[in-house]
Protein backbone atom coordinates (compact mmCIF):
# COMPACT_ATOMS: atom_id res chain seq x y z
CA UNK A 1 0.00 0.00 0.00
CA UNK A 2 2.78 2.94 0.64
CA UNK A 3 3.96 1.83 -2.45
CA UNK A 4 0.96 2.31 -4.37
CA UNK A 5 0.66 5.70 -2.49
CA UNK A 6 3.31 7.06 -3.75
CA UNK A 7 2.18 6.48 -7.25
CA UNK A 8 -1.71 7.51 -6.45
CA UNK A 9 -1.54 9.73 -3.57
CA UNK A 10 -5.13 11.27 -3.65
CA UNK A 11 -8.04 8.97 -3.90
CA UNK A 12 -11.51 10.85 -4.81
CA UNK A 13 -14.44 8.97 -3.88
CA UNK A 14 -18.16 10.19 -5.04
CA UNK A 15 -21.15 9.38 -3.45
CA UNK A 16 -22.75 8.47 -6.76
CA UNK A 17 -26.00 8.98 -5.30
CA UNK A 18 -29.16 7.22 -7.43
CA UNK A 19 -31.85 9.69 -7.22
CA UNK A 20 -30.96 12.94 -8.73
CA UNK A 21 -28.15 14.39 -11.45
CA UNK A 22 -26.06 15.38 -8.68
CA UNK A 23 -25.47 11.94 -8.18
CA UNK A 24 -24.32 10.72 -11.52
CA UNK A 25 -21.95 14.21 -11.82
CA UNK A 26 -20.29 13.32 -8.49
CA UNK A 27 -19.14 9.87 -10.20
CA UNK A 28 -18.29 11.01 -14.03
CA UNK A 29 -16.25 13.82 -12.32
CA UNK A 30 -14.17 11.11 -10.44
CA UNK A 31 -13.82 9.51 -13.67
CA UNK A 32 -12.89 12.98 -15.54
CA UNK A 33 -9.97 13.04 -12.76
CA UNK A 34 -8.59 9.71 -12.49
CA UNK A 35 -8.56 8.98 -16.09
CA UNK A 36 -8.20 12.41 -17.97
CA UNK A 37 -6.96 15.20 -15.58
CA UNK A 38 -4.92 13.34 -13.18
CA UNK A 39 -4.77 9.76 -14.12
CA UNK A 40 -1.43 8.10 -11.69
CA UNK A 41 -1.41 10.96 -9.13
CA UNK A 42 -4.89 9.99 -8.61
CA UNK A 43 -7.62 6.96 -7.99
CA UNK A 44 -10.92 5.66 -6.86
CA UNK A 45 -12.64 3.08 -4.77
CA UNK A 46 -15.62 1.38 -4.41
CA UNK A 47 -17.83 3.17 -1.77
CA UNK A 48 -19.96 0.57 -1.27
CA UNK A 49 -16.64 -1.38 -0.40
CA UNK A 50 -15.97 0.99 2.02
CA UNK A 51 -19.27 0.81 3.53
CA UNK A 52 -19.33 -3.02 3.91
CA UNK A 53 -16.01 -2.23 5.99
CA UNK A 54 -13.93 -3.92 3.42
CA UNK A 55 -10.27 -4.48 5.00
CA UNK A 56 -8.49 -3.20 1.81
CA UNK A 57 -10.84 -0.52 1.37
CA UNK A 58 -10.43 1.26 4.66
CA UNK A 59 -6.82 0.61 4.98
CA UNK A 60 -6.65 2.70 1.43
CA UNK A 61 -8.85 5.43 3.19
CA UNK A 62 -6.65 5.54 5.43
CA UNK A 63 -3.51 5.66 3.83
CA UNK A 64 -4.53 8.11 1.62
CA UNK A 65 -5.19 12.12 1.43
CA UNK A 66 -9.30 12.00 0.56
CA UNK A 67 -11.46 14.18 -1.65
CA UNK A 68 -15.11 13.65 -1.34
CA UNK A 69 -17.70 14.62 -3.84
CA UNK A 70 -21.55 14.39 -2.34
CA UNK A 71 -24.59 14.73 -4.52
CA UNK A 72 -26.99 15.46 -1.31
CA UNK A 73 -26.32 17.39 1.93
CA UNK A 74 -26.73 13.71 3.31
CA UNK A 75 -22.47 13.94 2.56
CA UNK A 76 -22.39 9.53 2.27
CA UNK A 77 -19.15 9.52 0.49
CA UNK A 78 -17.48 12.45 3.34
CA UNK A 79 -18.99 10.64 6.15
CA UNK A 80 -18.13 6.84 5.30
CA UNK A 81 -14.74 7.86 4.23
CA UNK A 82 -14.55 9.88 7.75
CA UNK A 83 -16.07 6.93 10.04
CA UNK A 84 -13.96 4.84 8.62
CA UNK A 85 -11.43 6.07 10.08
CA UNK A 86 -10.58 7.86 6.55
CA UNK A 87 -8.35 11.75 6.12
CA UNK A 88 -10.64 13.95 3.88
CA UNK A 89 -8.32 15.74 2.60
CA UNK A 90 -11.59 18.02 0.75
CA UNK A 91 -14.83 17.75 0.35
CA UNK A 92 -17.13 19.31 -2.01
CA UNK A 93 -20.76 18.88 -2.75
CA UNK A 94 -22.26 19.14 -6.58
CA UNK A 95 -24.78 21.88 -5.30
CA UNK A 96 -21.89 24.53 -5.29
CA UNK A 97 -20.61 24.11 -8.57
CA UNK A 98 -24.09 25.01 -9.72
CA UNK A 99 -23.77 28.03 -8.41
CA UNK A 100 -22.11 29.48 -11.65
CA UNK A 101 -24.90 27.76 -13.99
CA UNK A 102 -27.91 29.40 -12.77
CA UNK A 103 -30.78 27.98 -14.45
CA UNK A 104 -28.91 25.43 -15.89
CA UNK A 105 -30.66 21.90 -17.03
CA UNK A 106 -27.86 19.37 -16.65
CA UNK A 107 -29.45 15.93 -17.42
CA UNK A 108 -31.10 13.42 -15.12
CA UNK A 109 -29.78 10.83 -12.57
CA UNK A 110 -29.13 8.51 -16.11
CA UNK A 111 -27.90 11.55 -18.66
CA UNK A 112 -25.82 14.77 -18.42
CA UNK A 113 -26.54 17.47 -20.76
CA UNK A 114 -23.78 19.34 -22.49
CA UNK A 115 -24.33 21.82 -19.14
CA UNK A 116 -24.14 19.34 -16.95
CA UNK A 117 -20.94 17.93 -18.03
CA UNK A 118 -19.38 21.42 -18.08
CA UNK A 119 -20.75 21.33 -14.31
CA UNK A 120 -19.09 17.85 -13.70
CA UNK A 121 -15.75 19.13 -15.68
CA UNK A 122 -15.80 22.32 -13.53
CA UNK A 123 -15.78 20.07 -10.40
CA UNK A 124 -12.88 17.68 -11.85
CA UNK A 125 -11.19 20.46 -12.31
CA UNK A 126 -11.21 21.63 -8.50
CA UNK A 127 -10.50 17.98 -7.30
CA UNK A 128 -7.18 18.16 -10.16
CA UNK A 129 -5.85 21.44 -8.71
CA UNK A 130 -6.54 20.24 -4.83
CA UNK A 131 -4.90 16.70 -5.88
CA UNK A 132 -2.31 18.86 -7.40
CA UNK A 133 -1.23 20.66 -3.92
CA UNK A 134 -1.85 17.36 -2.12
CA UNK A 135 0.65 15.51 -4.06
CA UNK A 136 3.28 19.07 -3.78
CA UNK A 137 2.57 18.57 -0.28
CA UNK A 138 3.50 14.96 -0.02
CA UNK A 139 6.88 15.81 -2.30
CA UNK A 140 7.50 18.54 0.22
CA UNK A 141 7.32 16.55 3.19
CA UNK A 142 9.26 13.47 1.70
CA UNK B 1 -54.69 2.96 7.95
CA UNK B 2 -53.29 4.09 4.86
CA UNK B 3 -54.20 2.89 1.66
CA UNK B 4 -51.71 -0.83 1.18
CA UNK B 5 -49.07 -0.66 -1.15
CA UNK B 6 -46.31 -2.79 -2.54
CA UNK B 7 -43.19 -1.54 -4.08
CA UNK B 8 -39.85 -3.59 -4.74
CA UNK B 9 -36.91 -1.91 -3.66
CA UNK B 10 -33.91 -2.14 -5.88
CA UNK B 11 -30.60 -1.46 -4.24
CA UNK B 12 -27.46 -0.99 -6.63
CA UNK B 13 -23.63 -1.26 -5.33
CA UNK B 14 -22.66 1.38 -8.20
CA UNK B 15 -19.32 0.33 -7.57
CA UNK B 16 -16.80 3.06 -9.01
CA UNK B 17 -13.89 0.73 -9.32
CA UNK B 18 -15.49 -1.10 -12.28
CA UNK B 19 -17.40 -0.71 -14.95
CA UNK B 20 -19.80 -3.63 -13.77
CA UNK B 21 -20.86 -1.25 -10.44
CA UNK B 22 -21.44 1.54 -13.40
CA UNK B 23 -24.15 -0.73 -15.35
CA UNK B 24 -25.61 -1.74 -11.94
CA UNK B 25 -26.07 1.92 -11.96
CA UNK B 26 -27.46 2.17 -14.96
CA UNK B 27 -30.01 -0.97 -15.18
CA UNK B 28 -31.42 0.18 -11.93
CA UNK B 29 -31.70 3.33 -13.18
CA UNK B 30 -33.41 1.69 -16.16
CA UNK B 31 -35.98 -0.34 -14.66
CA UNK B 32 -37.09 2.54 -12.29
CA UNK B 33 -37.74 5.09 -15.15
CA UNK B 34 -38.75 2.64 -18.07
CA UNK B 35 -39.59 -1.04 -16.82
CA UNK B 36 -40.76 -0.88 -13.85
CA UNK B 37 -41.26 2.44 -12.97
CA UNK B 38 -44.18 2.02 -10.73
CA UNK B 39 -43.59 -0.29 -8.32
CA UNK B 40 -40.43 0.09 -7.67
CA UNK B 41 -38.05 2.20 -5.59
CA UNK B 42 -34.26 2.36 -4.53
CA UNK B 43 -32.23 4.52 -1.97
CA UNK B 44 -28.38 4.58 -1.76
CA UNK B 45 -26.21 2.08 -0.54
CA UNK B 46 -23.55 4.30 1.67
CA UNK B 47 -27.40 6.08 3.19
CA UNK B 48 -27.26 2.77 5.57
CA UNK B 49 -24.30 3.61 7.22
CA UNK B 50 -24.54 8.12 6.76
CA UNK B 51 -28.15 7.34 7.25
CA UNK B 52 -30.91 7.15 10.21
CA UNK B 53 -32.72 4.50 11.61
CA UNK B 54 -35.49 5.30 8.89
CA UNK B 55 -33.51 4.77 5.80
CA UNK B 56 -31.45 1.74 7.64
CA UNK B 57 -34.76 0.49 7.56
CA UNK B 58 -35.44 0.17 4.24
CA UNK B 59 -35.43 -3.65 3.84
CA UNK B 60 -37.96 -4.26 6.62
CA UNK B 61 -40.33 -2.20 5.05
CA UNK B 62 -39.88 -3.33 1.02
CA UNK B 63 -39.50 -6.40 -0.33
CA UNK B 64 -36.00 -5.59 -1.66
CA UNK B 65 -33.62 -7.15 -4.78
CA UNK B 66 -29.90 -5.76 -4.59
CA UNK B 67 -27.83 -5.60 -8.01
CA UNK B 68 -23.74 -5.91 -7.41
CA UNK B 69 -21.27 -5.47 -9.98
CA UNK B 70 -18.31 -8.24 -8.86
CA UNK B 71 -19.15 -11.48 -6.22
CA UNK B 72 -18.45 -9.86 -3.81
CA UNK B 73 -21.98 -8.61 -3.25
CA UNK B 74 -21.62 -5.24 -1.65
CA UNK B 75 -24.86 -4.48 -1.79
CA UNK B 76 -26.89 -7.67 -0.97
CA UNK B 77 -24.37 -8.35 2.42
CA UNK B 78 -24.42 -4.48 3.48
CA UNK B 79 -28.07 -4.36 3.10
CA UNK B 80 -28.61 -7.51 5.08
CA UNK B 81 -26.22 -5.94 7.59
CA UNK B 82 -27.86 -3.06 8.13
CA UNK B 83 -31.31 -3.37 6.90
CA UNK B 84 -32.48 -6.91 6.88
CA UNK B 85 -32.94 -10.33 4.70
CA UNK B 86 -32.52 -9.45 0.73
CA UNK B 87 -35.79 -11.56 -1.24
CA UNK B 88 -33.44 -11.95 -4.11
CA UNK B 89 -29.78 -10.99 -5.16
CA UNK B 90 -28.08 -10.24 -9.06
CA UNK B 91 -24.48 -9.85 -9.96
CA UNK B 92 -24.27 -7.92 -13.13
CA UNK B 93 -20.70 -10.78 -13.87
CA UNK B 94 -22.88 -13.85 -13.45
CA UNK B 95 -25.69 -11.83 -15.99
CA UNK B 96 -23.12 -10.43 -18.48
CA UNK B 97 -20.53 -13.48 -18.00
CA UNK B 98 -17.03 -12.37 -20.54
CA UNK B 99 -19.18 -9.05 -21.50
CA UNK B 100 -18.45 -7.10 -18.80
CA UNK B 101 -15.05 -7.10 -19.66
CA UNK B 102 -15.61 -5.03 -22.44
CA UNK B 103 -18.08 -2.24 -20.86
CA UNK B 104 -16.62 0.90 -19.55
CA UNK B 105 -17.17 2.91 -16.03
CA UNK B 106 -17.37 6.08 -17.59
CA UNK B 107 -20.20 7.57 -20.04
CA UNK B 108 -18.24 8.97 -21.74
CA UNK B 109 -16.62 6.14 -23.12
CA UNK B 110 -20.47 4.41 -23.43
CA UNK B 111 -20.62 2.41 -26.39
CA UNK B 112 -22.96 -0.26 -27.95
CA UNK B 113 -21.37 -3.25 -25.85
CA UNK B 114 -22.30 -0.91 -22.69
CA UNK B 115 -25.92 -0.31 -23.69
CA UNK B 116 -26.58 -4.01 -24.72
CA UNK B 117 -25.24 -4.57 -21.31
CA UNK B 118 -27.33 -2.05 -19.43
CA UNK B 119 -30.56 -3.35 -21.11
CA UNK B 120 -29.86 -7.26 -20.47
CA UNK B 121 -29.22 -6.61 -17.24
CA UNK B 122 -32.10 -4.24 -16.65
CA UNK B 123 -34.31 -6.80 -18.24
CA UNK B 124 -33.30 -9.40 -15.42
CA UNK B 125 -33.90 -7.12 -12.74
CA UNK B 126 -37.24 -6.52 -14.00
CA UNK B 127 -38.23 -10.24 -14.25
CA UNK B 128 -36.75 -10.43 -10.58
CA UNK B 129 -39.71 -7.70 -9.81
CA UNK B 130 -42.24 -9.79 -11.21
CA UNK B 131 -41.09 -12.65 -8.97
CA UNK B 132 -40.97 -11.02 -5.99
CA UNK B 133 -44.23 -8.81 -6.35
CA UNK B 134 -46.24 -12.24 -7.05
CA UNK B 135 -44.55 -13.54 -3.82
CA UNK B 136 -44.85 -10.29 -1.86
CA UNK B 137 -47.24 -9.21 0.96
CA UNK B 138 -48.45 -5.46 0.85
CA UNK B 139 -47.28 -3.34 3.12
CA UNK B 140 -49.23 -0.26 5.00
CA UNK B 141 -48.25 3.02 2.64
CA UNK B 142 -46.89 4.86 5.92
CA UNK B 143 -44.61 2.32 6.77
CA UNK B 144 -43.29 1.95 3.51
CA UNK B 145 -42.42 5.68 3.23
CA UNK B 146 -40.36 5.22 6.10
CA UNK B 147 -37.51 3.94 4.28
CA UNK B 148 -36.57 5.96 0.91
CA UNK B 149 -33.56 7.82 -0.89
CA UNK B 150 -33.53 10.96 0.35
CA UNK B 151 -31.44 12.05 -2.78
CA UNK B 152 -34.62 11.06 -4.94
CA UNK B 153 -37.24 12.77 -2.68
CA UNK B 154 -38.12 16.66 -2.57
CA UNK B 155 -36.05 18.56 -0.08
CA UNK B 156 -38.06 19.89 2.88
CA UNK B 157 -38.45 23.05 2.09
CA UNK B 158 -39.29 26.45 4.53
CA UNK B 159 -41.57 29.25 3.95
CA UNK B 160 -40.39 32.83 3.50
CA UNK B 161 -42.65 36.30 3.62
CA UNK B 162 -41.69 38.35 0.24
CA UNK B 163 -43.63 41.28 -0.24
CA UNK B 164 -46.74 40.04 1.93
CA UNK B 165 -46.61 36.18 0.36
CA UNK B 166 -45.51 33.01 1.69
CA UNK B 167 -42.79 31.82 -0.97
CA UNK B 168 -41.78 28.05 -0.64
CA UNK B 169 -37.89 27.45 -0.28
CA UNK B 170 -36.60 24.36 -1.04
CA UNK B 171 -33.98 22.95 1.35
CA UNK B 172 -34.66 26.12 3.35
CA UNK B 173 -33.61 24.21 6.73
CA UNK B 174 -30.95 22.27 5.05
CA UNK B 175 -29.61 25.18 3.30
CA UNK B 176 -29.77 27.56 7.67
CA UNK B 177 -28.02 24.21 8.51
CA UNK B 178 -25.13 24.09 6.37
CA UNK B 179 -24.85 27.80 6.90
CA UNK B 180 -24.59 27.63 10.15
CA UNK B 181 -22.11 24.44 10.42
CA UNK B 182 -19.64 26.71 8.23
CA UNK B 183 -19.88 29.82 10.25
CA UNK B 184 -21.81 32.11 8.10
CA UNK B 185 -22.67 35.15 10.28
CA UNK B 186 -26.43 36.82 9.88
CA UNK B 187 -25.61 38.24 6.75
CA UNK B 188 -28.32 38.81 4.66
CA UNK B 189 -25.88 39.21 0.91
CA UNK B 190 -23.86 35.80 1.71
CA UNK B 191 -27.35 33.81 2.70
CA UNK B 192 -29.11 35.08 -0.50
CA UNK B 193 -25.98 34.13 -2.12
CA UNK B 194 -26.40 30.34 -0.85
CA UNK B 195 -30.30 30.49 -1.11
CA UNK B 196 -30.23 31.53 -4.85
CA UNK B 197 -27.95 28.38 -5.82
CA UNK B 198 -31.48 26.57 -5.31
CA UNK B 199 -33.87 29.37 -6.22
CA UNK B 200 -34.39 31.40 -8.38
CA UNK B 201 -34.88 35.35 -7.08
CA UNK B 202 -36.33 38.23 -8.98
CA UNK B 203 -33.49 40.46 -8.56
CA UNK B 204 -36.01 43.24 -7.74
CA UNK B 205 -36.64 40.96 -4.64
CA UNK B 206 -33.39 40.68 -2.96
CA UNK B 207 -33.64 43.26 -0.34
CA UNK B 208 -36.57 41.62 0.81
CA UNK B 209 -35.18 37.98 0.43
CA UNK B 210 -32.02 39.49 2.25
CA UNK B 211 -34.01 40.69 5.53
CA UNK B 212 -36.34 37.40 5.52
CA UNK B 213 -33.61 35.20 5.58
CA UNK B 214 -31.71 36.74 8.33
CA UNK B 215 -34.93 36.72 10.34
CA UNK B 216 -35.35 32.44 9.44
CA UNK B 217 -31.40 32.27 10.08
CA UNK B 218 -31.63 33.91 13.27
CA UNK B 219 -34.70 32.04 14.62
CA UNK B 220 -33.21 28.72 13.22
CA UNK B 221 -30.02 29.66 15.62
CA UNK B 222 -32.51 30.31 18.87
CA UNK B 223 -33.87 27.16 17.84
CA UNK B 224 -37.15 28.11 16.09
CA UNK B 225 -37.35 25.69 12.52
CA UNK B 226 -38.63 27.63 9.72
CA UNK B 227 -42.54 27.19 8.44
CA UNK B 228 -43.17 23.92 6.25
Amino acid sequence: MRSERKENPVLVVPCSGMGKVHGLISREAAYLVTDELAPGKTDTLCLALLVMGDAEAVDAVRSHDCITIDGCAKSCAQKNVEMAGGRVAKALQVADAFRNYRGAKPGNATTLTDEGWAITRDIAQDVARESERLCASEEVAR
Amino acid sequence: MSAEITKVGIISCSGEAIAEGTISRLATRRVLELLRPDVTVTLCLPLFLAGNDAERNFARTHPTITIDGCPKQCAKWGTEQHSGPVNAALVVSDILGTEGAACHRSARDASQVDKEAVWAVAESIAAEVNNVLAEATPVDAAEAGAGHCACSSPLPGGKLNIKGKSINIPGLPLILEQCAERGISSDGTALLDVVKIYHAVDPEDEAEYKIALMQAYQAFRSGLRPAK
